[in-house]
């Protein structure tokens, strides 16, 4: 990479070399069988440059000979973006723990036998559930270098495990799903997914009407997703830059219920997210979004940073805001570790005081319709009926419906005590809100 | 190159061997807001090596080319032991053996368009965006080109390579009243065709500005019940969404209970519908004269006449139901194996009029075009772009936040008119399934009408 950035260094102001090597082994299980073992081991790798202070930009997987990678960047510089951002020097960064020899070391004889026991102890538990299972061990080498001196690499690990469990008959179809994503490999435990979704197949073992009106609606932390999702794109510094996020210009406002906080960590030990740096070579930091209910920040990749005027914190990521991963796209303002602060209910308590109202544990669609103003409207994937405090059935074909920034500010009931990972990148408890819009089927 | 793979098959000791290579060029231009985001012409080259060995199947995914070989080993050995932990695979029905180049035929090769001519048209049409309305606040103009030479090879002796072109264009903006009310709109466009496709939108620009800045005044739909006539445009997102992902065949084969609802011969709604998937419809983004393991396209009935007629199949599925292939399975890129997917995925025009299916409403919705759509099996959720309300037949005023769901069996079953317009569209996205998103695919539809669809609101 030396050479290449030697070679730029006379046809261009800046440049930077992000290259990225990733072998990683895919393991599907299908209907409980072993379906598929994949090896993949692919290697590419992104040029910036910054050219008369025009941006410009190119991929490529060839190596060996960078020439055509270096003439399409310079060539898109030439009529590129104007940019006042400059690649940054070479700081002290954090060193969170990305790397797991255990993981390193796993065979694929392991990781198929993790799926087996998953598989074997569901299906014990329901002999009539259809059973996919997705077992991902990676190993990745980011390197980034560029002309201010910059010369960084890590190698990260990561394993994911997500489980698909399905019943069916006539007329009626019960997918649950759960996934955990861990750096280390003792940070994957089976059991709590597979004790999960046993808990969820006794919960919706009977079907019972939901009612159209506003009710509570207590959001497990994977479901927590459909109120955590408008307000990841509110705090996004280029939704903030461009106008589109209400949040814009509300610094030090209390936008939310005091009990809540919300915090980017990239330095988190282990975190699933966690690295010492981002796309672009710039330290991860812990950034703190909104501390009881005031608003404290936003995040931002250099870029959006220099057009707003404020630093950097680390969040320049390739694969787009909710993504990782991937040399193809260009560095954008992307999500480290997003953390929920947690509250003081037990998660049966806040059950327990409910008189009417919904668990919901994943929605259709999510994303789907007007997030950025924090609205949402989706029909529920999981969801169970809360009676008197009691868990009495499973809800389908019913929407949920209202605003993240209304709901967290003017009706959370409480936060859960325990907090979970989901998604690969949240860290959230149980949410619980009132006066969520509910519309039942037609019964 | 030919060499190279034929040498890796030939040295395989497996029951069946493939190879796919890639070489792709793309361009892409996005601007938002005011900022050119993006500007990049990258390429890439990659392969994939499948093979099925003692009844399991092992994969190996890599970028360069020369380790092919080594490349069959790993994928052999992962076969093995994916063998001795008793796969359920039945291997691949038996297809003919195939040996031809289907080359692209483009007017205006969006190739030899220099990137400025490509930045700069991406530029027009986000200044009209932009400059449409001063409540205007955020604008996307986004146009991308990708060009594909694909060569497929098998240890049955079949080699073809396929070019694959595709050019997309989105126009979207945002607008807001200053306050809490922001609203979007877009147009979109993508097909298998030269850079002719993206020239002169400046009309759709203008649309989509104009479409954000009046949802402004749109009312929020009242959550209910509706009779709701969808446009071509959503019903085609709705079959595809709803229906079409249902017939895929790799999901149903080992799930008794569920093949079961899906038979050939079950009834799934009135006589008048008819849905098709056609994999061979020039110039549309689903085509695909060869799928990615070298079966040629066909034409698939999957409901004629209100009964369910055909599911799709990969070569593997239709070995498991014992029925001919459908060419659906397809694959994004080099570092995915094929899986069943649609094509261009249609419902047939019937014979009634727009205004036949208003006249009939006392209070009603006309829901148009689709954000996005998810569906869980048998539930789904889609958000019309927006929508009108329909009140003693006629549209009325513009709503907005529509958002339909319930259950497809029930719906299809609902769908009472269809209309005589068919249309069929190949946006500026795709199509998402097992990790591999976006893939290019069209869907359509007439206007059709459904009774009693739940509608979320506030």
């Amino acid at each position: 990479m030396d050479g290449l950035l030697n070679a730029l260094r006379e046809k261009v102001d800046q440049a930077e070399v992000y290259h990225l090597k990733t072998q990683a082994i895919p393991i599907e299980f299908r209907s409980g069988r072993l379906e598929s073992v994949k090896i993949k081991q692919t290697e590419g790798m992104a040029l910036r440059v910054l050219s008369d202070d025009r941006l410009g930009f190119a991929t490529t997987t060839d190596m060996k000979d960078p020439s055509e990678l270096i003439a399409s960047a310079i060539a898109s510089a030439a009529f590129g973006e104007k940019s006042d951002f400059s690649f940054p020097a070479e700081t002290d960064h954090s060193h969170p723990d990305v790397y797991d020899h255990a993981i390193a070391d796993i065979s694929e004889e392991e990781l198929i036998k993790t799926g087996e026991e998953a598989i074997a102890r569901l299906h014990d538990a329901e002999p009539e559930a259809d059973l996919n299972v997705t077992i991902n061990k990676v190993i990745e080498t980011v390197a980034i270098s560029n002309t201010a001196g910059c010369n960084l690499e890590e190698k990260r690990t990561h394993l994911s495990l997500g489980i698909e469990a399905r019943k069916t008959r006539e007329g009626d179809i019960f997918t649950i799903f759960a996934e955990g994503d861990a750096r280390f490999n003792e940070d994957l435990s089976v059991d709590p997914l597979v004790d999960r979704l046993i808990h969820y197949f006794a919960y919706g073992k009977n079907i019972v009407p939901a009612p159209a009106k506003k009710l509570p609606v207590v959001f497990t932390p994977q479901g927590a997703i459909t109120l955590l999702l408008p307000l990841i794109i509110g705090f996004n510094g280029k939704s903030v830059y461009m106008g589109t996020s209400p949040l814009k210009g509300r610094i030090g406002e209390e936008l939310f219920d005091p009990r809540f906080s919300l915090a980017d960590d990239g330095t988190l030990p282990r975190g699933p997210r966690s690295s010492g740096f981002d796309d672009e070579g710039t330290p991860t930091v812990q950034t703190p979004l909104a501390s009881n209910g005031i608003i404290k920040g936003f995040l931002y990749d250099l870029r959006t940073a220099a057009l707003a005027g404020t630093a950097p914190t680390g969040n320049g990521y390739k694969g787009g805001l909710l993504g990782r991963g991937g040399f193809r796209t260009p560095q954008s303002v992307g999500i480290g570790n997003i953390l929920v602060s947690v509250g003081d209910k037990d998660e049966d308590g806040i059950i327990a005081r409910i008189e009417e109202g919904l668990i919901v544990d994943s929605v259709l669609g999510l994303g789907q319709g007007n997030i950025t103003t924090g609205e949402f409207s989706n029909n529920v994937a999981v969801a169970f009926k809360i009676e008197k405090g009691k868990i009495v059935g499973r809800v389908k074909n019913t929407m949920i419906a209202g605003n993240t920034y209304n709901l967290l500010r003017e009706h959370l009931i409480a936060l859960g005590d325990r907090a979970q990972w989901v998604h690969g990148t949240v860290r959230t408890p149980m949410i619980a809100v009132d006066q969520v819009n509910v519309v039942g089927q037609r019964g | 190159m030919e060499q190279i793979i034929e040498r890796a098959i030939a040295k395989s000791n497996a029951d069946y061997t493939e190879v796919r290579l890639e070489r792709s060029l793309r361009s892409q231009v996005l601007f938002q807001k005011d900022k050119l985001e993006n500007l990049e012409s990258s390429s890439e080259v990659g392969g994939i090596v499948r093979v099925f060995k003692d009844g399991g199947w092992g994969i190996a995914v890599v970028n360069d080319i020369s380790q092919l070989p080594e490349r069959v080993s790993n994928a052999t050995r992962a076969a093995r032991l994916v063998a001795s932990h008793g796969s359920a695979s039945v291997g691949l029905v038996k297809v003919p053996v195939v040996r031809e180049t289907v080359r692209a035929e483009l007017n205006n090769d969006f190739r030899s368009v220099p990137l400025k001519e490509k930045k700069e048209l991406a530029e027009n049409y986000n200044r009209i965006l932009l400059s449409y309305d001063k409540r205007i606040v955020s604008t996307q103009a986004r146009y991308t080109d990708l060009f594909r030479e694909v060569t497929f090879a098998n240890s049955e002796g079949t080699f073809l390579i396929q070019e694959v072109p595709d050019i997309t264009l989105l126009l979207a903006a945002v607008a807001s009243d200053g306050g809490k009310n922001i609203q979007q709109g877009f147009e979109s466009i993508g097909e298998a065709a030269g850079f002719e496709l993206v020239l002169g939108r400046e009309g759709e620009a203008r649309s989509a500005a104009k479409r954000a800045v009046d949802l402004l005044s749109a009312k929020s739909v009242k959550g209910g019940h509706y009779t709701t006539v969808l446009d071509p445009h959503l019903a085609g997102v709705f079959i595809h969404e709803a229906f079409g992902h249902l017939c895929e065949a790799d999901f149903l084969f080992k799930n008794e209970r569920l093949a079961k609802i899906m038979t050939p011969g079950t009834r799934f709604g009135n006589e008048t519908l008819n849905v098709v998937d056609n994999g061979y419809m020039p110039g549309l983004r689903g085509s695909v004269p060869y799928d990615d393991e070298g079966v040629v396209r066909a034409k698939t009935h999957l409901i004629t006449n209100g009964v369910l007629t055909s599911l799709l199949h990969s070569r593997e599925t239709a070995e498991r139901m014992g029925v001919s292939p459908t060419g659906n399975a397809r694959a994004i890129s080099y570092e995915y194996e094929p899986i069943v997917r649609m094509t261009n995925t249609y419902i047939e025009s019937g014979d009634n009029t727009l205004a036949e299916m208003m006249s009939g409403i006392d209070r009603g919705i006309y829901a148009i075009k689709a954000y996005g759509g998810q569906t869980m099996f048998e539930q789904f959720t889609f958000s019309a772009a927006y929508a009108y309300m329909i009140e003693n037949g006629e549209p009325g005023e513009m709503l907005r936040d529509v958002v339909l769901t319930g259950n497809l069996f029930e719906t299809l079953r609902s769908i009472d008119m269809i209309g005589d317009d068919l249309q069929i569209h190949g946006g500026a996205g795709g199509c998402g399934k097992g990790g591999q998103f976006p893939l290019p695919v069209t869907d359509g539809s007439p206007h059709i009408r459904i009774q009693n669809v739940t509608i979320g609101g506030k």
